[in-house]
């Protein structure tokens, strides 16, 4: 089989040309490009207006298909439709990494690009993925936060579920980036299941067992409301600013506590920015005008009261 | 409530006195769960200063308030020997209906009525599906947990719903009484009402007697189906409460709100004394269990414990605790 590939490579090479060549000729309208989300959530209407502006500019056809739930086997259905209608580009944001990868090698095998964005599935084949490394958005606010409290003090992470993958890189990142900062402590890092209720409980119980608390992070999305919720209160009002707080995504809650100065930044992915890039590579690869194809770190902006009217995603 | 004759008061001090008449009013189960209580609380604030602070203790009843105020409702269901395991999408869904009236710009106590509407349609659905189809009350329960949040996700669409609302309405979330947060203030006014309900009225008597033996009680002309209908519509209708507080709290309704809290609310009726099995349980004790759930999930945190093991402890306490608790009853010649 090597052998074989070996002596037949030149007219491998050749007909890709050939094929590049034809591709090149086939006009952008012919182009059909199939955007997945993982499900309907705010985060994907997103993705959703990138791409779908992407698409209009570069003059192909483009659909958005959203999947009824989060489970792996409806992604997987919707990429064998895919194959079988033959559209020219898939880009999926992955529900179940390991679920979908057979599938999506059989649709590069059909002959049809596929990119990954928002969330990877790394052994599927796929030519590239574009979205937040979440380990890279952790070092970037533990940065933001040493920053603001001088280096120095006792710090505490807020986080959603506790084995959330995403979750974890975000934490392994701020650690990272305190790692540099000898002086700054990590006293407490707690779960609240994403539940703001509970959210909001264990705010409260860490700020009263450390009354010299500095920094406090909110990796998910509800430490962002939680803190806001927990510094208006009567109990707590003398530790507004004395805590500096960090947030994720921006919540309508989470946007009003940087207004309030209850937050002094917060990490927002670029969901437009992922979509946009998703279908503008795809027509690059099926023109055959991109061939190595590297992973995009679409990256966070951090939010705080200077651009909190003007921000993009 | 059987254990209530077993020890008779010493004659002369039950009129000089009122220990006894408190005493009649508790079981002997509830106050061992409620010494665990005082020894765990006891052993917190050995280790932290933090803990017995005013502002602490008034957080804790504030915390596990929520659950203790559904845990009132469901104690009433379990011991009619059933279980209601939508509590918390009646919850979850009542706050969001009462959130998306007042993003309407409705009047605060329509928004209230509608949220507390939603509880009594589930209660409707709960018990007819219970006593009508005959459904067990688990896979009834089960059927309406899981569409009340399917509602709640395709209302939302994932979004929280966060509305503004009148200071007056964001009070009973939000707001202190004295030193006391309202809605331990409506907790406690809760379980005064359902513990005279349950010890003093014909009502509280027949819920009794439809667990303990449900033919029996019947034969003795008991109208279990109707004691079974309003026990699933008030369970659900306190945990439409719950939800009204809870939003009121956090001025936003969550499409997640009150998922999951069927266990919680259920192993604080189970901690506090109740039998699944149905007959045995008391509000009081409902309440204790889940005091007790809420003070150990306090501590962990003051304690610095760390979060990745806190779950487990607070399994294996909450086990030693009611195993103690049974023992020791078990010694003293309590209820068996």
């Amino acid at each position: 089989m090597k052998n074989l590939l070996r002596f037949s490579y030149p007219i491998v090479a050749g007909l890709s040309i050939a094929t590049a060549g034809a591709a090149i000729a086939k006009d952008n309208g012919d182009i059909t490009v199939a955007v997945i989300p993982k499900v309907a959530v705010p985060f994907f209407d997103d993705c959703n207006t990138g791409a779908a502006a992407a698409a209009k500019e570069l003059g192909v056809k483009y659909q958005w298909v959203v999947p009824e739930n989060t489970q792996g086997a409806t992604q997987v259905k919707i990429i064998e439709d895919l194959t079988a209608r033959h559209v020219d580009g898939i880009a999926i944001s992955v529900n179940e990494p390991r679920s979908v990868q057979g599938v999506i090698k059989q649709a590069i095998a059909a002959g049809i690009k596929v990119l990954t964005y928002d969330s990877d599935s790394a052994k599927s084949g796929r030519s590239m993925y574009i979205g937040t490394v979440n380990e890279n958005a952790g070092e970037v606010m533990g940065k933001g936060m040493a920053d603001a409290i001088n280096g120095e003090g006792k710090v505490a992470i807020v986080t959603g579920q506790l084995g959330a993958s995403n979750l974890n890189e975000r934490i392994a990142g701020v650690k990272k980036a305190l790692a540099a900062y000898p002086k700054i402590s990590v006293v407490d890092l707690e779960g609240t299941e994403d539940d703001l209720a509970k959210a909001v409980g264990v705010t409260e119980a860490i700020l009263r067992a450390h009354p010299d608390l500095k920094g406090l992070f909110g990796v998910s999305q509800v430490g962002g409301p939680a803190a806001t919720k927990v510094l208006t209160e009567r109990e707590f009002a003398d530790r507004k600013g004395a805590v500096k707080v960090f947030a994720f995504d921006d919540l309508p809650d989470t946007i009003r506590g940087v207004k309030d100065g209850y937050i002094n930044a917060i990490m927002v992915q670029r969901p437009v920015t992922m979509g946009r890039l998703a279908v503008q590579h795809l027509v690059g690869q099926i023109k055959g005008q991109e061939t190595d194809a590297k992973d995009i770190d679409t990256g966070v902006t951090v939010v705080t009261t200077a651009n909190i009217g003007s921000y993009t995603k | 409530m059987s254990t209530i004759d077993q020890k008779k008061p010493a004659p002369g001090l039950s009129k000089s006195f009122p220990v006894n008449e408190v005493l009649k009013l508790l079981s002997i189960r509830e106050i061992n769960v409620l010494l665990a209580l005082v020894l765990i609380g006891a052993l917190i604030s050995l280790f932290t200063p933090y803990f017995l602070t005013t502002n602490n203790i008034m957080g804790v009843f504030r915390s596990f308030s929520l659950t203790a105020i559904m845990s009132i409702g469901m104690v009433l269901v379990i011991i009619t020997g059933g279980i209601d395991l939508s509590v918390g999408s009646a919850m979850g869904l009542s706050g969001l209906v009462t959130a998306l009236c007042f993003g309407a710009h409705l009047p605060a106590l329509i928004c209230v009525a509608a949220g507390l509407g939603v509880g009594v349609a589930f209660g409707l659905v709960n018990g007819l599906l219970v006593t009508m189809i005959g459904l067990p009350p688990f896979i009834a329960t089960l059927g309406t947990l899981s569409i009340g949040r399917g509602l709640m996700y395709m209302i939302t669409h994932g979004v929280p719903v966060t509305p503004d609302a009148p200071d007056s309405f964001a009070f009973i979330g939000q707001g202190y009484i004295g030193p006391v947060p309202a809605p331990v203030v409506i907790m406690l006014v809760l379980m005064v009402i359902f513990t005279i309900i349950m010890q003093r009225t014909r009502f509280g008597r027949h819920i009794y007697a439809t667990g303990g033996n449900e033919y029996a009680s019947r034969l003795s002309g008991v109208r279990v189906d109707r004691v079974k209908l309003a026990v699933y519509i008030i369970s659900s209708t306190i945990a439409a409460l719950a939800g009204i507080i809870s939003f009121a709290r956090l001025l936003s309704a969550e499409p997640a709100s009150g998922f999951g809290a069927e266990l919680d609310v259920i192993a604080a009726a189970a901690i506090g004394g109740a039998s699944l099995a149905g007959g045995v349980g008391s509000v009081t004790g409902a309440v204790i269990g889940a005091a007790l759930v809420g003070i150990i999930a306090n501590g962990v945190i003051l304690l610095n414990i760390n979060t990745y093991a806190q779950q487990g402890i607070t399994g294996g306490v909450i086990i030693v605790a009611v195993s103690l608790d049974i023992l020791r009853s078990r010694i003293m010649g309590g209820r068996q």
